[in-house]
């Protein structure tokens, strides 16, 4: 048997608030989760993952704003009356009890009936693969069975959404893969909507349906992993998202669609809207999206720092000659040693231009269009 | 060959060691425990002689508890008063401490360290200087020269402790345990029965034992605060017994009271030691 919601809970946030004393954490924050869809929260440590969700569970209070799931406004609800459950990070499980006891205690509460009980129980096991375990101590059990227990402890109270906040990042990294790739499962299987916060960018990319990056308290940018990694909003999400990151250059945008970096120009083949001839831009280009190439007054010149080497590809560590550094993904080629001099080319359609103050530069012909 | 059997005499040579430090170590706190109960065996007469042999030799005899029982209104009610004392000092400190100590731990108010650190430092306070002061209050209250009183008075002396080995308790609790049984359902009472409560388990039992052994022994107030014979505990009738009838000291009514006063301690002790132990290091690791 299966356990399946008996519905999609849409999740709101409007201009959601949140302050501890004077400090306000989360500022004015809007939302919309579609029911079933898998949502991953991602953004530097301290930025209000966590309280964002523990507030969106009811653990934590809203200082403004109202929270809604299922199109039911649960902003003064208790935890347990939100249809939430939540799968902790320390995984939280009740040590003194069974695995048994661990699974049952919410239906308990909700006083539902023991055949009830032990038929959720036995469906959550079969799930998560813990049926072995049920008479064991949380002390007895493996950090990955751990988090089975607490995926499972969530699985069986029904809820209309799944809140988990770093549930892998205890775990290590062998385990990491085959859990994400059991919660991917899982979604699919239960077709409940998710939200879940996490510093890893693989477990992001691969199981969100859309990503929300924010930094201290605000949302920078909302979109499918594709669009946050092709089409950053800004310079943040740009650097943010992607591993290793994302190389920013200081250039110069010298009109009809030119950029000069140092002394090279480079035509991009198209207008910018929104910057003028002369003006100071950053430029983001992607490691994956550098070439090495043969000296050319069009490429960039670079000297190699140093070079790691990974097996299925090596990453460079360069120096352009404006002693900014840049990172360049080799899949191909000679090994080079550090000292060398190199020339970098890249496809003008893969830069990405923001302006100085951060803002993403979009082509003038389509601009705005491809947004999130 | 030869290295392994060196090695092995090493490791039987570092056992003995080992095991023969402990064993004198436990000798030398056993001896006075061993002889009093020994001499309490004694008959009345030899009880009285020089101490050697510390066993009994003229066989063992149940005088000298006879002899106890005879004392005042009777063992049973000093007894009595003892143990409802101490019981009652135990449950009043226990929930007074988990309630104190859940709330120090979890909730945010207001000087919530002032008041702490205030509550912890009334220890600075030797009792017996307040003493005149109890002594008045429970007076005004009516509550002098009874038992009640006399548990107030040790629940109020037990409290900075017992609340602070309980926040320690409590802060070792990891805060997401409480917000996952919130988020199953539970309410706070609930959280605080069914999922705190075993898990500061030990914190309890060590605040129950201090609590308990404070009060079975306490002497001074207990001899300031009670004054009718009957209301007296066993700390005070030791005293009476110990000074002395009609100018003759029994000491094998002595040991008697001694061997019974230190049986519970003992047994309490020997019960809860595995938790006892793991309250006082709570924390301590992680
Ligand atoms: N109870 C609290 N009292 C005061 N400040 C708090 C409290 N809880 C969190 N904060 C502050 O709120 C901010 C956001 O914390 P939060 O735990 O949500 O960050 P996070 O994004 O989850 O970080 P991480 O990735 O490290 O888990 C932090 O600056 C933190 O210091
Ligand atoms: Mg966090």
């Amino acid at each position: 048997m299966t356990v399946t919601s008996p519905e999609k809970a849409k999740i709101e946030l409007r201009d959601v608030r949140k302050s501890f004393g004077a400090v306000n954490i989360i500022h004015g924050l809007d939302l919309s989760i579609e029911g079933g869809e898998f949502v991953v929260f991602v953004g530097p440590s301290g930025c209000g993952k966590s309280t964002l969700l523990r507030m969106i569970a009811g653990l934590e209070d809203v200082t403004s704003g109202d929270i809604f799931i299922a199109g039911r406004d649960v902003t003064e609800l208790d935890p347990a009356k939100r249809g939430i459950a939540m799968v902790f990070q320390s995984y939280a499980l009740y040590p003194h009890m069974s695995v048994r006891e661990n699974l049952a205690f919410g239906l308990e509460m909700a006083k539902t009936p023991a055949e009830e009980i032990e038929r959720q129980v036995q469906g959550a096991a079969q799930i998560l693969k813990i049926g072995p375990l049920l008479e064991r101590r949380p002390g007895q059990l493996s950090g990955g069975q751990r988090q089975r227990v607490a995926i499972g402890r969530a699985i069986v109270r029904k809820p209309l959404a799944f809140l988990f906040d770093e549930p892998l990042s205890n775990l290590d990294a062998e385990l990491r893969v085959s859990m994400r790739i059991e919660i991917a499962r899982l979604h699919r299987e239960l077709g409940n909507t998710m939200i879940y916060v996490t510093h890893d960018q693989t477990e992001a990319m691969t199981l969100a349906d859309r990503i929300v990056v924010l930094r201290d308290g605000r949302i920078e940018q909302v979109g499918t992993p594709r669009e946050v990694y092709e089409d950053p909003s800004n310079l943040f999400v740009a650097g943010f998202i992607g591993s290793p990151r994302m190389n920013i250059v200081d250039a110069i945008y010298a009109g009809d669609g030119r950029i000069k970096i140092a002394d090279t120009v480079m035509a991009l083949g198209q207008n910018f809207a929104g910057v003028a001839a002369g003006d100071g831009i950053k430029l983001g280009i992607r490691p994956e999206h550098l070439n090495v190439a043969q000296s050319s007054s069009t490429a960039l010149r670079a000297k190699v720092d140093f070079a790691e080497y990974l097996g299925s590809t090596r990453y460079l560590y360069c120096y352009l000659p404006s002693g900014e550094t840049i990172t360049v993904e080799q899949r191909d080629g000679r090994d080079l040693s550090s000292g060398e001099e190199i020339f970098l080319r890249c496809d003008p359609e893969r830069l990405r231009l923001f302006s100085t103050g951060g803002d993403r530069l979009r082509s003038a012909n389509t601009a705005g269009m491809p947004t999130a | 060959m030869a290295r392994t059997r060196n090695s092995s005499a090493r490791r039987l040579f570092a056992n003995i060691r080992y095991h023969g430090f402990g064993i004198v170590v436990g000798l030398l706190f056993l001896a006075p425990l061993v002889w009093s109960v020994l001499v309490s065996f004694k008959p009345s007469v030899e009880a009285r002689q020089p101490p050697l042999p510390p066993w009994p030799v003229d066989g063992f005899s149940v005088q000298s508890y006879d002899n106890l029982a005879q004392y005042g209104s009777g063992i049973w009610t000093y007894t009595g008063n003892s143990l409802m004392v101490s019981a009652a000092t135990v449950v009043a400190s226990v929930i007074v401490s988990l309630f104190a100590g859940y709330g120090f731990s979890r909730f945010r108010f207001p000087f919530k360290n002032a008041l702490f650190v205030l509550i912890i430092s009334t220890v600075m306070i030797p009792f017996q200087s307040i003493l005149t002061p109890l002594f008045l209050i429970l007076t005004k209250l009516g509550l002098q020269n009874t038992l009640t009183g006399i548990v107030l008075v040790y629940v109020t002396l037990q409290l900075p402790f017992s609340i602070f080995m309980m926040r320690n308790a409590f802060d070792a609790v990891p805060k997401e345990i409480e917000d996952a049984a919130r988020v199953d359902g539970a309410s706070v009472l609930r959280v605080l029965y069914r999922i705190m409560l075993p898990l500061v388990l030990p914190g309890v039992v060590t605040v129950a034992i201090f609590a308990f052994l404070a009060s079975w022994n306490e002497f001074l107030a207990a001899l300031i605060l009670l004054t009718d014979q009957n209301k007296y505990t066993l700390p005070v009738l030791m005293a009476a017994v110990r000074s002395g009838q009609f100018g003759t000291i029994d000491w094998g009514a002595v040991q008697s009271g001694v061997t019974l006063m230190m049986a519970p301690c003992l047994a309490l002790f020997l019960l809860l030691q595995r938790y006892y132990i793991r309250g006082l290091t709570a924390g301590a690791v992680k």
